[in-house]
């Protein structure tokens, strides 16, 4: 039952989108990318220290996932990158999911929503990195890369 | 100086800071808890300079230096002239690695006779955070009291006896049960090994292999394929030593004894060589290696003694000394890598079943991160010839019962139940439409007496007699435990735990916290049913709801709080866990009464309760850390409650809402709310709810009927017969 006097509903542009895999690709890209196209117009500063940032959070990912780098930088890095995302998002993509997660219901996002969302979604996609890298055996192949050895800490 | 201006004029931030310098100040700590050790403590030959060894091993007046593989102490008595063996003395970390619940080993110091009797248990030094704040010492104390006067060989369990099965059972330390658990296999398994070292406990005796006249010759490929030969790899992350690149040790090993193996590996000349050396009774191994470090080490130098590795068949330890040693030159079989390290090892004891699973077992210092201190890790994997190479197959191995399971099958009951209790709520809760309807605001019975039920049984059968309180310690271990090393029998070996947790996991996402926190939390319904009690004692009218803008930002505290654990605990488990002290969910349930609690827990507690008498759950509200990290998937859970269009000028529902979720616009925080059901009932009572009253009353005035209201809270529309045929 969808519920009334809940924050105003809004809809993204992808969540008109009929075709199931489609909408499917959509929504993988609204969770791994906080930007939108509006956002980069009114952002660019912003945008270009973003990309930044996101590629060194890859790279602390990949170390942490590798486990040569100390939790507290690992966990550091995390919470920065997800109190970053809160920002673009607050301006970019404004918006949560409503209802069951295979649903097309949006809301409009407050400031809490927005944490809980980011907090929870990169959370979810930390254990997935983790999970696959180690079942793929690309834990074992970073480890065996001398060539990241000065990176490690 | 009243509470609102005390309260008002502190602020989130500050309470927060009180609280956590309230915990941190309890002077609760144990003695052996994190206990510094001195570092020749593990290596030392004279381990008794370091070691209280008189303790564990009373009337004893000298003891020797380290010996044996594993290591351990004699101990003597000075009997007139003559010095007399009197027993054994040996520490924990020289024998197994076995990680308790904080990750960590607990060092123990055991002394046992020359009959193999336990004559003594000492825990230097443990990292067991329940056992830091939790319980006190003496509880641990009495615990490995139990282990004096148990024979080496004896089969003892934590839980019943079971005379039938020769079966000794051990009281538990109730609330620590994995890390009992985990002392006992420490405790048992170390005075095994020693007894059956120096030769108190019998060989266990299996058949001598048979094996098959297969020679074929197979390459190196097929070797490992077929299981003859096998692989272990330790890494430098997994010792907390710097990488170069290589792995620290990479190892191939194989039995040799085997025609077609022994064969493959060194070809035909040298394989029937050595076989010719051979007595019976002997085996060879061969071990190929590369990385960093050596399977070698330089103990057989010194004194003559592979110390690096071991091949153990369960009950069993065999080392290696230097008369053991070959060298092997090169491998036959095709395909094979190279190698910087061989050797082939004989294993002189008729013990050994060749035809039986073994392991081979590398044995190193494990650096701790934080502290630099070495430990003992070993590293294992198991080797058992493939059926072809034995004459009648591989024999039948009943291999031991894992100790999680034995756990589960010990409370197979309570598990049962509580499986039991779950479905029933959640049952009851996707019912809630019917129940609300049946319910009224002046009648509220059929949605009061399941919670009330839930209630009851959640605090007495889950809390007080299960111990199942979940708590945020649990949400930090899972954290780090999914970081760094996921054990799932760490989490198999607490079943009442782990069955609450998937029930959490699982409603939290469907319905949100509320499930959990409003109705299953056993202290949440301590504090919510107490509320009750104290209102109907006649404190009703002394009971109280903040004012909103306080509560505005008061909730805010516990996720302050909870992102503080989290924050902390990823710099030290340890002081994540004493600020866990905010909980008082230990106090409640885990320890067998509050009043056994140092005074600042007693005097935590009893505020908590008494503000609680009077303020609804103010605990669940502003300070719970557990239910402000279920509140963050909580937001996204799948169903909501019921609203109605009229809900954003009307405050009805906010007014009864006793966890204050209901905002000035009428909408419900789906973070806070913890689905008493209130607002609910309200939304079908056509008495309460002003839309569905104001109806009521014009089609009475008007002498209409009541038609049945519909599940989106309003009447079902009178519509003129024929109406249908005409829209």
């Amino acid at each position: 039952m969808h519920e009334m006097n809940q924050p105003a509903p809004i809809l993204p542009p992808f969540a008109q989108e009929k075709r199931l895999l489609q909408r499917l690709g959509y929504e993988v890209w609204d969770h791994l990318w906080p930007w939108s196209r509006h956002g980069f117009e009114r952002q660019r500063f912003i945008v270009a220290l973003s990309l930044g940032v996101g590629a060194v959070v890859s790279v602390v990912w990949l170390l942490a996932a590798a486990g040569r780098i100390g939790a507290n930088a690992m966990i550091a890095w995390w919470v920065g990158w997800s109190v970053f995302e809160v920002l673009v998002r607050r301006q970019s993509k404004p918006y949560v999911k409503e209802g069951p997660w295979w649903g097309t219901q949006y809301r409009r996002a407050d400031l809490a929503d927005t944490i809980c969302y980011v907090a929870f979604k990169n959370l979810l996609i930390g254990i997935a990195l983790f999970l696959a890298m180690r079942y793929f055996g690309a834990l074992d192949f970073l480890q065996g890369l001398p060539e990241l050895k000065w990176l490690y800490i | 100086m009243n509470l609102y201006y005390f309260l008002g004029h502190l602020g989130p931030i500050r309470i927060g800071l009180f609280l956590v310098a309230l915990v941190c100040s309890m002077p609760a700590r144990a003695s052996s808890y994190d206990a510094p050790l001195p570092p020749q403590l593990s290596s030392d030959p004279d381990l008794c300079a370091y070691a209280p060894c008189r303790e564990v091993m009373p009337g004893a007046d000298s003891f020797s230096p380290r010996q044996g593989h594993p290591s351990y102490v004699e101990a003597y008595r000075q009997a007139g002239a003559t010095r007399q063996l009197f027993g054994y003395v040996f520490l924990s970390t020289d024998i197994v690695d076995i990680p308790a619940y904080s990750g960590k080993p607990v060092v123990t110091l055991l002394g046992m006779n020359t009959k193999g009797v336990i004559t003594g248990v000492r825990i230097l030094k443990h990292s067991e955070p329940i056992l830091l704040i939790g319980i006190p010492e003496g509880e641990l104390t009495r615990f490995i009291e139990q282990y004096v006067g148990k024979f080496a060989g004896a089969k003892v369990e934590i839980g019943k006896s079971q005379a039938d099965e020769g079966q000794i059972g051990l009281d538990a330390i109730s609330g620590a049960t994995v890390t009992v658990i985990t002392e006992n296999q420490v405790i048992m398994r170390c005075a095994y090994a020693i007894a059956r070292q120096v030769g108190i406990i019998e060989t266990v005796s299996r058949p001598a292999a048979r094996f098959t006249p297969q020679t074929d010759l197979r390459d190196w490929n097929a070797l490992i394929d077929e299981g003859s030969v096998q692989h272990l790899t330790v890494r430098p992350s997994e010792l907390g030593v710097a990488s170069t690149g290589e792995p620290y040790i990479d190892m191939h090993f194989g039995y040799l004894n085997a025609p077609a193996v022994g064969r493959s590996i060194l070809g035909d000349p040298d394989w029937t060589r050595l076989m010719a050396e051979l007595k019976p009774g002997e085996h060879a191994f061969f071990i190929i290696a590369n990385g960093t470090a050596s399977f070698k080490g330089s103990g057989f130098v010194r004194g003559g003694i592979f110390d690096r590795i071991q091949i153990t068949q369960e009950p069993d330890t065999y080392t290696f000394r230097d008369t053991d040693y070959q060298n092997l030159y090169s491998i036959a079989a095709a395909g094979a890598p190279a190698y910087r390290e061989s050797g082939i090892f004989i294993l002189r004891s008729k013990a050994f079943a060749a035809s039986y699973p073994w392991r081979l077992r590398f044995l190193a210092n494990k650096i701790d991160p934080q502290t630099r201190t070495k430990t003992f890790a070993s590293f294992e994997r198991e080797y058992w010839l493939p059926g072809r190479y034995l004459d009648g197959g591989r024999p039948v191995v009943h291999t031991p019962e894992p100790t999680s399971l034995h756990v589960w099958k010990m409370k197979w009951l309570e598990i049962a139940l509580l499986l039991l209790l779950f479905a029933a709520t959640a049952t009851v809760y996707a019912l809630r439409d019917r129940l609300v309807r049946r319910a009224t605001r002046k009648n509220k019975n059929w949605v009061s007496i399941p919670k009330y039920v839930t209630w009851t049984l959640s605090i007495v059968f889950v809390g007080f007699y299960g111990l199942a309180q979940p708590s945020i310690t649990q949400v930090l271990t899972w954290l780090h435990s999914l970081v760094f090393n996921w054990r799932w029998e760490l989490f198999l070996s607490d079943p009442l735990i782990f069955v609450f947790w998937w029930f959490i996991f699982i409603t939290v996402l469907i319905w949100g916290r509320g499930l959990f926190c409003g109705w299953l939390c056993p202290y949440g319904s301590l504090a919510e049913l107490s509320f009750k009690i104290a209102g109907a004692l006649g404190l009703k009218r002394f009971q109280f709801h903040l004012p909103m803008p306080w509560h505005n930002r008061l909730r805010w505290l516990k996720y302050g709080v909870f992102a503080t654990l989290v924050a902390v605990s990823f710099y030290s488990m340890g002081i994540a866990e004493q600020m866990a002290e905010v909980e008082p969910f230990k106090s409640t349930f885990l320890v067998g009464g509050v009043w056994k609690r140092a005074w600042p827990f007693v005097l935590y507690w009893g505020l908590l309760f008494t503000v609680g008498l009077f303020i609804e759950r103010p605990f669940c509200k502003y300070l719970c850390p557990l239910g402000a990290g279920l509140a963050v998937p909580g937001t996204f859970r799948f169903y909501g409650l019921k609203r109605k269009a009229e809900c954003s000028d009307c405050h009805a529902c906010q007014k009864g809402c006793g966890s204050l979720a209901i905002d000035d616009a009428g909408v419900i925080d789906r973070r806070e709310c913890l689905l008493c059901m209130e607002c609910q009932i309200l939304y079908y009572d056509d008495h309460t709810c002003p839309p569905l009253s104001q109806e009521r009353r014009r089609r009475s005035k008007a002498g209409l009927p009541m038609t049945p209201i519909a599940a989106d809270g309003y009447y079902i529309p009178i519509k003129p017969v024929g109406a249908d045929q005409r829209e």
